[in-house]
């Protein structure tokens, strides 16, 4: 499979310069084993030190659990399913998985095809709600960029769906999605969906942003 | 953008019908529908073959059907 690979530009949090990325259209070997090598201890030092402070459980970060290699392996050749990844100063510094086979819920584009986001992670030091200050910034909403682009591309009009850990509840707010409250259906996580409108409006802030 | 590549396709006019109905219901274009039938018979095929049943829920009766495929 030949892997589609773009230019994209984070921000060093230390430095306030721009530093060039690459956002791959897949999760590759390289990726796991940053992900095995690199992302688990770093998480694992946090989940240590959050235990030492006494932090509880319910705010720890929710996808501490996530193992990529498995979500990766499951869903292997399937034409369904899709990866993203960023890589940037040599490491992997962020990871999604999509799903091209749900269908929307928002009432004004209910039962059409869109992009739905399984699961996206950014690496445990880019993370702010870890505590420290993040390295990179602008992973997470590179990711979504990918999937709302992808959305474009395969005619879904920028439709995106997904269930967000309760820690990123506002970021998907902030970026302008509908929240659908609560989803009984699925662990209780609230349903956000970016309508075509939206994702319009969207890539509209993004372009803005960046000049 | 992934490279892709063109194919002609017979189709008869009741399968036309079908796929201009829904390219118009689901928003999408007719090769999006195309497309998005192979993805979801490749993904149904990979769990029939894994041992797994697809079944139908009634919403409101919770009755439920198996979709028997060959």
């Amino acid at each position: 499979m030949t892997v589609n690979v773009s230019k994209i530009y984070l921000l060093d949090v230390a430095t306030d310069g721009s530093v060039e990325a690459e956002l791959r259209d897949a999760i590759e070997q390289a990726q796991l084993d940053d992900w095995q090598t690199k992302w688990r201890p770093a998480l694992l030092t946090t989940l240590q030190e959050l235990v030492r402070k006494g932090v509880p459980f319910d705010q720890w970060p929710q996808s501490w659990h996530w193992d990529w290699s498995k979500k990766t392996a499951r869903v292997q050749g399937l034409l369904a399913f899709r990866g993203f990844s960023i890589v940037a100063q040599g490491e992997t510094q962020g990871l999604a998985q999509v799903d091209l086979t749900k269908a929307a819920r928002e009432a004004n584009q209910r039962g059409k095809p869109l992009v739905y986001l399984e699961y996206l992670e950014v690496a445990p030091w880019n993370r702010p709600d870890l505590g420290n200050a993040p390295r990179l910034r602008g992973v997470g909403t590179a990711l979504i960029t990918a999937a709302v682009a992808l959305s474009e591309d395969e005619g879904f009009k920028g439709r995106l769906g997904l269930h967000s850990l309760p820690q990123a509840d506002n970021f998907y707010r902030k970026i302008g999605m509908t929240d659908l409250g609560q989803d009984a259906a699925y662990q209780n996580l609230r349903y956000f969906e970016m309508t075509s409108e939206q994702a319009r409006a969207f890539f509209e802030k993004e372009e803005n942003d960046e000049t | 953008m992934t490279a892709k590549r063109t194919m002609t396709l017979n189709l008869t006019d009741a399968e036309m019908r079908v796929l201009d109905e829904l390219s118009a219901r689901k928003d999408i274009t007719k090769t999006a529908v195309l497309r998005q039938a192979l993805r979801l018979y490749q993904t149904i095929d990979a769990r029939v073959e894994k041992g797994e049943k697809l079944l139908f829920e009634n919403d409101a009766t919770k009755e439920k059907a198996e979709l028997m495929l060959l």
